[in-house]
């Protein structure tokens, strides 16, 4: 997750989304320790945040409400302004290819608003299936191949 | 919303002699998370909030399959994560640097 670098924010386990399969294990988990460095005041009240600025602190700010509770698997920073929080691999031992399932957490820092779905990986760490949550309830699975293609769902 | 971990306990294990359903589990799973976010919530007792979450999340899609009509987790694999979640968890906690833990970051802020 890149920062602002006048804020530090304690190591992230970004590099580790995506790039290897490892289940979830009692390991200890990192406390999210921010420090923001102290800086000028702004001269005077009419000097705004930068738009950049502001993602950042919303950034900083909302992290841990969601790290704790969906990102103990990592997070990510998009483009977007949104802020995608992975969630543990949960083992399937008879999945065949497949290595399990994770919750993903999305939270959009322009809008506030958040959306979650479950992925299935496979050994490589490839994402094969996404089950989003709908607002029916509703349990639809799309499928994908190992090189990300789209094959279909149901 | 209260919620401890006898309740959670008893859900794994009603979907493992199937007397509640999959589904049933994942959507009851799904309305504690709901619940959470509007921060109406409690967890029972609070020292085991850690333990009580990774119960809900692990059933919170419990329903997945890998094929139509195919469950992606078999019962060795929910009956594996009931234990690793509801008893070996208590030994990491007590194994953690000291933090607070009875609280939600937002429940904290919310005082």
């Amino acid at each position: 997750m890149t920062v602002d670098p006048d804020v530090h924010v304690a190591p992230s386990l970004d590099s580790q989304v995506g790039a290897d399969v490892s289940t979830e294990r009692p390991a200890a988990f990192a406390a999210v320790v921010v420090q923001i460095k102290q800086t000028s005041p702004p001269a005077s009240a009419s000097q705004r945040l930068s738009h950049e600025r502001l993602h950042e602190i919303d950034r900083v700010f909302f992290g841990p409400f969601f790290r704790e509770k969906y990102g103990r698997g990592g997070d990510k920073a998009l483009q977007n302004d949104r802020i995608r929080y992975y969630g543990m691999i949960q083992p399937a031992d008879e999945g065949g290819e497949l290595a399990g399932r994770r919750y993903v957490h999305e939270f959009d820092t322009v809008t506030g608003c958040t959306r979650g779905w479950h992925e299935t990986v496979d050994r490589s760490g490839n994402v094969r299936q996404i089950r989003p949550e709908r607002n029916d309830g509703s349990a639809r699975h799309y499928q994908f191949d190992s090189n990300g293609r789209y094959r279909g769902s149901w | 919303m209260h919620v401890d971990v006898q309740t959670v306990r008893r859900v794994f294990e009603d979907v493992l002699s199937g007397s509640m359903s999959r589904e049933l589990a994942d959507r009851w799973a799904f309305a504690v998370i709901l619940k959470e976010e509007t921060g109406v919530v409690t967890y029972s007792p609070p020292g085991e909030r850690e333990r009580i979450w990774a119960g809900v999340m692990y059933l919170y899609g419990v329903n997945t399959m890998k094929a139509p009509g195919e469950y992606l987790h078999s019962d060795n694999d929910i009956k594996a994560a009931m234990n690793a979640k509801l008893d070996e968890a208590a030994a990491g906690l007590a194994a953690m640097p000291l933090r607070v833990v009875e609280q939600w970051p937002s429940q904290r802020f919310a005082g």
